[in-house]
């Protein structure tokens, strides 16, 4: 089951184990620039607000209705980053973005897939900032409007057909799960009154700049999973003038600039976990244009502020921290 | 438990694997001071408002609801909805108070899914 809790996607199994919950978070963050240098990890700057699609059918898309799931605001050119948070369970995830695959570049399929592996593990991937373009780097997820050519999914299908984040979630097989938690045990330590246009969906995701971030290989093995048990949502994206329209609601400020953040001496991340290995990333992704790039072919300035910072402050964060990501004003 | 001590236990068990959780750290980024986050650990300082419960709740990767409980508060959102229909929540409440999670998480509203 899949319920809406503080803006967070709360994924449990009850009938696979009692401690089988997952919670997905959408961070706000600042955009980094799209310069083709490397980039830490940038700050979480809250939650965006999920609302239920149910609640606005009327003022949203119909065929958000057909597809139900929840709905967040974004501004053109905003970044977001998952972050994944559970208890000791295990799971396997696979996020798309257009009914792309994250991870692999590969159209949406049920199930999982071990080779290439197109999803991540829960325990050894505390966030996603965006697609997987090569081992050790992603680029951003960065909301463009659809039908401009700059998402993941245009450039892969040529269609604009889906838009938004697509998550499927699976347990851990419990009795995987309790010869680990037993092994430890051992161990010492450790949401204008009108409707659009039918099938009109509004915001996609496009690859941005470039961010030093693994993506997991499954250290389990897909045995591990119980692929008899899984619970999917479908987060759909509206620009955030949509959102007040829809929702009567103020959408958030717009997110700080990665210069302004820079310049006031605030910090960045990397996530340190040398023993584990990363998987390649995706020939596939890597051959995307970023935002910027796709700008210049289009001879368009999709990205204001999209000037190189030079990170100063960055703090590393290792598997067995609490993995505070968060930016303080 | 207290409030208080709650937090402590919380702030503490983070601390020992990261030090962005000392008393300085947690109370910069929930926007108080030290000493006044160091008071209300100690049961000196009665728990704070329900924004500053949230964003302590926040940083120590809590839930907002229990702290909120522990603090004998009732968060905003589910004041408005009970005052709203005072009978009907009081009800189900009562109704439900004893009975187990599996139960009323069979009530509780699902995100639903559609075809994709």
């Amino acid at each position: 089951m899949v319920t809406l809790e503080h803006d967070s996607l709360v994924f449990r199994f009850p009938s696979v184990h009692a401690d089988a919950r997952l919670a997905v978070n959408f961070r706000r963050t600042l955009r980094v620039p799209d310069d083709n240098r490397e980039y830490p990890l940038p700050p979480g700057l809250g939650s965006f607000p999920l609302l239920h699609v149910d609640d606005y059918a009327e003022r949203t898309p119909s065929a958000w209705s057909a597809h139900g799931g929840v709905f967040l605001p974004m501004y053109q050119a905003e970044a977001l980053w998952i972050r994944f948070d559970r208890d000791d369970y295990p799971f396997a995830v696979k996020i798309a973005a257009g009914k792309i695959d994250a991870v692999t570049g590969g159209p949406w399929s049920p199930g999982l897939t071990a080779e290439p592996q197109d999803y991540l593990v829960t325990d050894k991937q505390p966030w996603l900032d965006g697609f997987c373009i090569a081992k050790g780097h992603v680029r951003q997820f960065v909301a463009m409007p659809l039908g401009e050519g700059f998402t993941a999914e245009e450039q892969l299908t040529g269609a604009a057909e889906h838009g938004g984040v697509q998550i499927v979630v699976y347990p851990m097989k419990a009795e995987v799960y309790e010869e680990a938690v037993a092994y430890r045990r051992m161990a010492p330590t450790i949401r204008m009154r009108m409707r659009w246009a039918v099938g009109s969906p509004v915001i996609g995701l496009a690859p941005g700049g470039l961010i030093r971030q693994k993506v997991y290989k499954d250290p389990h093995g897909i045995s591990a999973w119980d692929l008899t048990q899984s619970s999917r949502c479908f987060v759909h994206i509206l620009n955030s003038a949509q959102y007040r329209a829809v929702t009567g609601r103020m959408p958030p400020t717009e997110p700080l600039t990665a210069q302004a953040y820079t310049n006031a001496g605030l910090p960045w991340f990397d996530y340190y976990a040398a023993d584990q290995a990363a998987l390649a990333g995706s020939p596939k992704l890597a051959s995307l244009d970023s935002v910027a790039a796709m700008g210049i072919k289009k001879g368009a300035s999709p990205l204001t502020d999209n000037v190189p910072v030079n990170p100063g402050q960055v703090i590393r964060i290792r598997p067995d921290g609490s993995t505070v990501r968060e930016g303080s004003f | 438990m207290e409030f208080g001590e709650y937090v402590r236990q919380a702030r503490e068990a983070h601390r020992a694997k990261d030090r962005a959780y000392s008393v300085r750290q947690v109370a910069r980024r929930v926007g108080i001071e030290p000493a006044y986050l160091s008071k209300i650990e100690r049961g000196e300082q009665p728990p704070p408002s329900e924004a500053t419960i949230r964003r302590i709740a926040e940083d120590l990767k809590e839930d907002p609801d229990v702290l909120l409980a522990l603090a004998g508060k009732v968060s905003a959102d589910l004041r408005e909805a009970i005052c709203k229909r005072p009978q009907v929540f009081a009800a189900l409440l009562r109704e439900l108070k004893d009975a187990p999670d599996h139960a009323i998480l069979r009530l509780v509203r699902e995100v639903r899914d559609g075809n994709w």
